[in-house]
């Protein structure tokens, strides 16, 4: 079996199952500050960029590009002196709300391919720069053919994301990290001690005061570390470097990784010059929705209602619901969507930052009939869906319902989805003549003037003059347990000296008349 | 003619439904069993695509199920063109209008009622026939958003029938909204019907019908509304002589 870290099958060459044991892999983005940036502004790709931990030229600088780095700026440096090596150079502030969204976006990429997987905490030192997680990898040669093919395949994930990284698979979360950080592939079980030996101490990112120990003591190497008597070491270094060793120990002590919640997905982003019109936020967050839709759209989810925060310039907030009628992953549809919410109620200041959450909802899928028409395509109406309600408000578009309910004015709104319509009937050909009735809401306030106890007269918006027929009274009653809601309504169909023919109804509780329906 | 085994287009094969032969050769037994396939389904296959996807509705019309009407509009609306339905309140708009859906419903197509004055009574319109799954109703709260809502409509790909009903507010719309809507309804081959007061489209409409009532019928004892008698006038259409009538009788349901 080799030593040596290979991008091989299990070391050994043979292609046996390692689930028998507890495998993790681990993806490592190297400078996530940097790709952060780089993910919120592809524009940037390619280009000397470099991130700054705060504002102005006397801040320093925590990640360079490899182009920046090929034009001579090094880490660590001032925002000044960067540019005064690299003119060209473009500096980014680095923004939390981003760094945040590009290390869920990384647990994406992992949840995608396993259930159990969990992000690296954050390191501090050379590392601190790093965003990591971890997947748990037993058994997955039976899908992926080998543990190569599997750290292949989430690292072309991570590149599709803009979150190009590297992954190392090991028998532990602490070698499969020590291997990303090394450069390494797969590390066969029971190599660990070998593959380990050689690298720097400096990989399991020891606290100051260890590592100057371990200068001083001439202990380079995880070899040299692993050599020494434990219980000496601890006694003069104290428990602390116990706890480094037991890293590099091929017996996992930590409970197994979590199983993902389906919580909802953020993107966020901190502007550095605040957004004061319409049309440069729109287009921050069309970035926005694009990356939320790449995450929904790899845990095989579209997107439901959106929560829109905007962080106003003076510390105001402005959070908002966009409605989406239909679960969609139609990026245009989605961004007029926002941009119908904000037209119609602006933020009330130039704003400096803003974030989209949103709960991913199962894809919309229909099961179309070969002898009827199709009908709208189901991934094409969610937008559309979407777009009326936002342009009409919540709850005013749907499939028409009879409510079952004796109030007159009663209707019900259901979802609209054709693709479980009932079958085609055969026309009712009987009923083809059948004069319908245009409902008024509200119901029309009507001066009745009555001759022998039934309406002779009536003077309304809708129908004036002597009527001339009148059919009734009907009377309906209900919601008796409910002051406020009980009706009491005697109801006549009249036709007035104008041609009009309506509903008329007398309410006995509140002593008015109304027309509330028309035939037309 | 005989189709090669490998076609699996269900679509290819409904076009040649009729001439569609059992070979006599080994190697095309699957054509054999595909043309028993073919006849036995035949009457239930439909040629070629849908007429809400053809732009021209394939010389197909949405009928009203109403016969001197449909008579009179030349079989019935349009697809890829818009119609107009204009009269005062107690003409038959409505009537006709949910006949119209109801007809095309009931053939399998998906149907939107743009409501810009929230009269939709769907009591009334299960009456008719329409079949409501099929309908999608859009309260549209005021002129402005029914006419984007018909337009995004009409864009959508697959209802069949738009009906925009700016019928009992009398609400006129500025006339370069007409092109508009009519350019989207022929994108998309899907009828665009609209119940107004009085005619507002022109020449954009392809159809035009003004409606009046004549005389509503009260009978019995009590007395009961029996129905309403209509003249329907073919003020407007681009292949057939206009200024025709008919007349019609609304049966109200309670005589049904």
């Amino acid at each position: 079996m080799s030593a040596s870290p290979t991008r091989g099958d299990a070391g050994d060459g043979s292609r046996r199952d390692p689930g028998a044991r507890t495998r993790c892999a681990c993806l490592r983005v190297p400078d996530l500050p940097l790709v952060a940036e780089l993910r919120a502004r592809p524009d940037l790709a390619g280009r000397p960029v470099a991130v700054a931990s705060g504002p102005g030229p006397r801040a320093e600088l925590v990640a360079l590009s490899a182009e920046a780095s090929r034009l001579g700026v090094r880490l660590p440096s001032s925002v000044a002196h960067a540019r005064s090596v690299c003119p060209e150079l473009r500096v980014c502030i680095a923004s939390p709300a981003l760094e945040r969204a590009a290390r869920d976006a990384l647990l994406d990429v992992a949840h995608s391919f396993s259930p159990r997987a969990a992000l690296v905490p954050r390191a501090s030192g050379a590392y601190a720069g790093e965003g990591a997680v971890w997947i748990d990898a037993s058994g997955v040669t039976r899908l992926f053919g080998s543990e190569a093919g599997f750290a292949g395949a989430i690292e072309a994930r991570g590149e599709k994301l803009g979150l190009p990284g590297r992954v190392s698979v090991a028998s532990t979360r602490s070698l499969a990290l020590i291997a990303a950080r090394a450069g390494a592939g797969v590390i066969a079980p029971g190599s660990e001690r070998a593959f380990a030996a050689p690298l720097a101490v400096d990989v399991l990112d020891p606290p100051d005061r260890l590592a100057e120990s371990f200068t001083r003591f001439g202990v380079r190497t995880l070899g040299d570390l692993l050599a020494l008597p434990r219980r000496a070491l601890s006694r003069r270094l104290g428990a602390g470097v116990l706890a480094l060793i037991a890293e590099v120990d091929d017996r996992d002590p930590a409970p197994p990784l979590p199983v993902a919640d389906d919580g909802p997905l953020v993107e966020a982003i901190d502007l550095e010059h605040p957004a004061a019109r319409l049309e440069p936020l729109v287009f921050v967050l069309q970035g926005l929705l694009s990356r939320l839709l790449e995450r929904l759209e790899m845990r095989h989810r579209a997107c439901g209602d959106l929560a829109l925060a905007l962080e106003l310039e003076g510390g105001g907030r402005d959070a908002r619901r966009v409605g989406v009628a239909a679960p969609t992953l139609d990026l245009r549809g989605l961004v007029r969507l926002v941009a119908q919410a904000l037209e119609s109620r602006p933020p009330e200041g130039p704003v400096e930052g803003a974030s989209l959450a949103t709960q991913g909802c199962p894809l919309p899928s229909d099961q179309l009939d070969l002898f009827r028409p199709a009908g709208p395509a189901p991934a094409a109406l969610g937008p559309v869906l979407a777009e009326l309600e936002a342009l009409c408000g919540a709850g005013q578009i749907g499939t028409p319902e009879v409510a079952d309910d004796p109030h007159p004015d009663s209707f019900g709104m259901g979802r609209f989805q054709p693709g479980r319509a009932r079958p085609p009937a055969e026309p009712r050909s009987a009923l083809g003549h059948l004069l319908a009735l245009r409902s008024l809401r509200p119901p029309v306030r009507a001066e009745v003037r009555l001759s022998r106890g039934r309406p002779g007269w009536i003077r309304s918006a809708i129908a004036n003059g002597e009527v001339v027929g009148a059919a009734g009274p009907w009377r309906s009653t209900g919601r008796w347990w409910s002051e406020e809601q009980r009706f009491a309504y005697d109801s006549y169909d009249v036709q007035t000296s104008d041609g009009t023919v309506a509903r008329l109804r007398l309410d006995h509780i509140r002593k008015t008349w109304h027309i509330d329906a028309v035939y037309d | 003619m005989s189709h090669p085994p490998s076609d699996a287009n269900p679509r290819a094969r409904t076009v040649s439904t009729d001439s569609a032969a059992p070979s006599t050769a080994p190697s095309t037994a699957p054509s054999t069993g595909l043309a028993a396939l073919l006849r036995d389904l035949g009457p239930q296959l439909r040629r070629g695509a849908p007429a809400s996807e053809r732009p021209d509705g394939g010389g197909r019309r949405l009928p009203t199920g109403i016969p001197d009407l449909d008579a009179l509009l030349g079989g019935g609306f349009p697809p890829g063109q818009l119609g107009e339905v204009a009269g005062p309140p107690s003409s038959g708009r409505t009537s006709v209008a949910l006949a119209l859906l109801a007809r095309t419903t009931a053939a399998g197509e998906v149907v939107a009622m743009v409501d810009g004055t929230d009269g939709f009574d769907p009591s009334s319109a299960e009456a008719a026939g329409v079949v409501l799954d099929r309908v999608l109703w859009v309260r549209a709260p005021g002129l402005r958003e029914a006419l984007r809502s018909t337009e995004r409509l009409l864009e959508a790909r697959g209802f069949a029938l738009v009906v925009l009903d700016l019928a009992i507010a009398d609400l006129r719309v500025a006339p370069a909204a007409w092109p508009r809507l009519a350019r989207a309804a022929a994108g998309t081959g899907a009828a665009l019907v609209l119940l107004s007061a009085r005619r507002q489209a022109g020449i954009h409409a392809g159809l035009a019908v003004e409606l009046r009532s004549t005389r509503a019928h009260f009978t019995g004892t009590p007395s009961l509304l029996e129905g309403l008698e209509i003249e329907a006038v073919l003020a407007r259409h681009r292949s057939a002589p206009a200024q025709r009538s008919a007349s019609v009788r609304l049966r109200a349901s309670q005589a049904a």
